[in-house]
């Protein structure tokens, strides 16, 4: 639980997770979703989207490599998400391409202004959509198309100053094995996926590397993806 | 005793209540007797959600038995952690999830809370088939961890938790592990 004069927190909804972070991310942070393929990042992010909605959150996801169609059938049916969630816009699916298109911007090798576009047209969405809750999936898309590291730092801090003033927390889905590169540096909070192999199991596992305004859990969980939501308990480590 | 033993088991889970961890040692030849007497005396008459978590016998083939002999269950699922290591049919079905071996302890407890949060309210009673069948393919100090954590979280959520060992073939420490992780042992 969240104590007297800590930060505002935005709870996840997903169960298992806020109780990991004593509530919830703290409010306006901007999070690092983390870990190889298949360890359930993407599904993950659009639960803490749609719980969002059930909470009075208008959630926003912006889409970078599968088209929020494919996107949608690829990740389980969740019990508790309608499709008057998308309909009503309490949550909207965008394309990078689309936001891309729509600031003039071509998407390969992009310099300070073009970041400075991008990030601009990002908070005009939030704005628009009175977004408390973004995903971007991946962020990775738009840092490859930045060759120079410190303008990968300039996009995450700018962000970062954009969600603030908009009290919006946002996760960025992220391919990265590790938190140490440069955008885990920047942003507020690490959250890795990953796989476990134990005797030939292979075990899908969450672990928080790091949330700024927040004590929590840094053991590893194990999860599951199902209908009824991201399942999360502790990982057994057989030393009793 | 024997005959009257479902009821025996039917009755002992009603004094004790739920948010009780309860084994019962049974004998082989009183296998499908124990198992009437938890899930049709029990259960079905208290109308709860039973999860069967089977590490021993495929689902499909449990529940083709349950139904040879008449033992009648209301509202019962399985968390069927032995079919994918057999090789054996997983037919979808709402009503089982395949774990797949039952070295996978974690998934085990995130099947049975899938199934708590299907249930919506619906008090459930949850059955771990077998302490033998487990201790077979896990080392002692997963075995005990898995069970403190799974009694536990069921305690939590005012479940029955109900655990069938064959005390014969159980070795002392998993003997000792039932003794720490159970409320009552009931030797049948």
């Amino acid at each position: 639980m969240a104590k007297k004069g800590d930060r505002e927190r935005c709870a996840t909804g997903i169960e298992g997770l806020d109780n990991i972070l004593g509530g919830g991310i703290p409010t306006s942070s901007i999070v690092l979703l983390a870990g190889t393929c298949g360890t359930g990042k993407t599904t993950l992010a659009f639960e803490y989207l749609v719980r969002g909605v059930m909470a009075g959150e208008s959630g926003l996801l912006i889409t970078t490599v599968e088209s929020p169609d494919k996107m949608l059938s690829n990740i389980p049916r969740f019990t508790f998400f309608t499709d008057s969630m998308l309909m009503k816009g309490k949550l909207s699916i965008i394309n990078l391409q689309e936001i891309m298109d729509s600031a003039g911007l071509s998407g390969s090798d992009m310099d300070e202004a073009a970041i400075k576009k991008l990030v601009a047209a990002i908070a005009k969405l939030v704005s628009t959509h009175k977004a408390k809750r973004l995903v971007i999936d991946t962020i990775d898309t738009i840092l490859t198309e930045i060759k120079d590291e410190a303008l990968d730092s300039m996009l995450i801090a700018d962000m970062s100053n954009l969600l603030y003033r908009s009290e919006c927390t946002a996760l960025l889905v992220s391919s990265a094995e590790k938190g140490d590169r440069i955008e885990g540096r920047v942003a507020d909070g690490i959250i890795m996926m990953g796989n476990l192999e134990r005797r030939l199991d292979l075990l899908r596992t969450m672990q928080i590397i790091k949330m700024k305004g927040t004590s929590h859990s840094r053991s590893r969980y194990v999860i599951d993806l199902t209908e009824t939501g991201v399942l999360v308990t502790p990982l057994l480590k057989g030393v009793v | 005793m024997t005959e009257n033993l479902h009821s025996l088991i039917a009755a002992k889970l009603e004094e004790l209540g739920p948010s009780t961890a309860v084994a019962f040692e049974i004998k082989i030849d009183s296998y499908f007797d124990a198992v009437r007497g938890v899930l049709d005396d029990f259960a079905s008459g208290k109308d709860l959600m039973c999860v069967y978590i089977t590490a021993s016998v495929p689902s499909s083939t449990l529940n083709a038995a349950l139904q040879a002999l008449e033992i009648k269950v209301t509202d019962l699922r399985f968390v069927d952690c032995i079919s994918h290591s057999l090789m054996a049919s997983m037919e979808a079905s709402e009503n089982t999830a395949f774990v797949e071996s039952p070295t996978m302890l974690e998934n085990i407890i995130l099947k049975v809370e899938y199934f708590y949060r299907l249930a919506q309210g619906k008090k459930m009673l949850v059955v771990l088939d077998s302490v033998n069948s487990f201790a077979l393919h896990n080392e002692n100090k997963m075995l005990t961890e898995f069970l403190t954590l799974l009694t536990n979280s069921l305690k939590a959520k005012e479940a029955y938790p109900v655990l069938l060992a064959i005390p014969d073939q159980l070795k002392p420490e998993v003997k000792e592990t039932m003794a720490m992780v159970c409320d009552v042992i009931i030797p049948l």
